[in-house]
């Protein structure tokens, strides 16, 4: 490795490389050492390398001492990010008691445990509940980044099989996807093996995919899930997940910013979406803990289609 | 006889909203929010259920149940509940012991009868270990 005292040694063995000097002495003062060993009498070309040494010593050391500059403020920075991240982190968990406390008491009024309510009383209550469980959504969404962030996330993994996942995911979505008079589709296309993966991320990946295709779909479109197999790109057999959609689709040039963390494509879309903009990011985060892939194929008014590939794995490799 | 149950539950909020659930559905109940002061609640008011957050001031929430079994008393059935639905934490609360976990929000409609359903899987495990002390059977 280099190193600036190793550079230094290195000019002054340029500027006295004569034969009458007998050695290079290293000392710490430059001046002293060079007076010592150069030959006697006046040399106008010694005296001007000299000068550039002394110059280019004064530079390495101001390089030096930027250079630590430079360290200590990425130091700082590094502390910084992590004190930021662990703050997301307390304060999106401390957000979310009494929020759920406050969904609890809704629903203990939507529910009539105090008494029966008018229709419009129920409206409005359903109206707390929806916003609160929303926002809970997004707190959680925070949580899960700031815990990705700070290295904190894990795959907990067992054995299950697809059916079981889409099975779950359908039970969630459908109302809403029967509400929003979508068509919907959910395909197995084949047997498939059992998994031993982590089910509640790849639940939310596919929950995710699908609360997507569900806010960029106007009604009546199409929105569907194909399950299949494939391989990943070491050949080795992955599960397939396809979800699909035809509203409003990607421009190609935002396929990869929509996994980026914060990324929003359109003001407008993200009004409507009430995203943190963080979920495609934490999906492809938990598709990723998989050693999977997850990305899009899309074009603007086309629809949608997003995949992600999950690498079996057997028990017993873990 | 009404069914006691305990919440432990540092939130003053949580508790309220928990307390309102279970005493307009027509169990008895009580409310510790440290520690400590639940292993004395369950050693002194032997409760028939204990509702468990895991964040105390404290410390961890589970260690309520190893402090229990510590000082030599019948743990009651107890149920985590977390707003923390990752499945490890459900891996932790069952192998300390916990009956069950519920992930906050706590469904309204869904926790008397699911209280009801521990209580009386609990009265009738209880019969069928016939030769042992019949000390919880309520």
């Amino acid at each position: 490795m280099r190193t600036p005292e190793g550079g230094r040694t290195a000019l002054r063995a340029c500027a006295y490389a004569l034969p009458s000097v007998p050695q290079i002495t290293n000392r710490p003062d430059g001046a002293a050492s060079r007076a010592y060993c150069r030959p006697a009498g006046p040399n106008a070309k010694i005296s001007a390398m000299d000068a550039q040494v002394v110059d280019l010593e004064q530079r390495i050391a101001e390089l030096e001492e930027a250079n630590l500059d430079a360290a200590r403020t990425i130091a700082e920075l590094r502390n910084q990010d992590a004190l930021k991240t662990q703050f997301l982190a307390n304060i999106s968990h401390d957000l979310r008691t009494p929020l759920t406390a406050m969904i609890t008491h809704a629903e203990i009024l939507r529910d009539g445990i105090l008494g029966p309510l008018t229709d419009r009383q129920h409206e409005s209550v359903e109206g707390i509940i929806g916003g609160g469980r929303q926002l809970l959504a997004m707190v959680g969404e925070i949580l899960t980044y700031a815990r990705g962030a700070a290295g904190q996330l894990a795959c907990v993994r067992s054995e299950f099989t697809v059916q079981e996942v889409i099975d779950q995911v359908r039970a969630l979505s459908e109302p809403l996807i029967a509400r929003r008079t979508h068509e919907w589709d959910f395909r197995i296309e084949q047997e498939l093996p059992v998994l031993y993966a982590d089910r509640e991320k790849i639940a939310h990946v596919l929950a995710n995919l699908l609360g997507n295709a569900m806010d960029f779909t106007p009604p009546g479109g199409r929105i569907w899930v194909h399950v299949g197999m494939s391989e990943d790109e070491r050949g080795r057999p992955a599960l397939r997940i396809e979800v699909g959609d035809t509203g409003i689709g990607i421009a190609r040039e935002h396929h990869e910013l929509i996994f980026r963390e914060f990324a929003q494509v359109d003001a407008s879309a993200s009004r409507r979406h009430h995203g943190t903009g963080l979920g495609l990011a934490i999906a492809r985060k938990f598709v990723e803990l998989h050693d999977g892939r997850l990305w899009v194929e899309s074009e603007p008014g086309r629809g949608s289609r997003f995949f992600f590939t999950i690498p079996l794995r057997a028990r017993r490799d873990a | 006889m009404t069914a006691h149950v305990l919440i432990v539950e540092d939130s003053a909020l949580v508790v309220g909203a928990l307390r309102l659930l279970l005493v307009e559905s027509g169990f008895r109940v009580s409310d510790a929010g440290t520690v400590s002061a639940a292993v004395d609640a369950i050693r002194r008011e032997h409760p028939d259920l204990v509702l468990l957050d895991l964040g105390l001031r404290d410390g961890d929430g589970l260690r309520v149940l190893a402090d229990v079994r510590g000082a030599g008393e019948t743990l009651p059935v107890t149920v985590a509940v977390t707003g923390d639905d990752e499945p490890d934490t459900r891996e932790r609360c069952l192998r300390a012991g916990c009956r069950d976990v519920l992930v906050k929000p706590i469904r309204a409609m869904e926790l008397p009868a699911q209280i009801t359903g521990w209580l009386a899987e609990r009265t009738h495990g209880a019969r069928a270990r016939d030769t042992d002390s019949a000390t919880d059977a309520g």
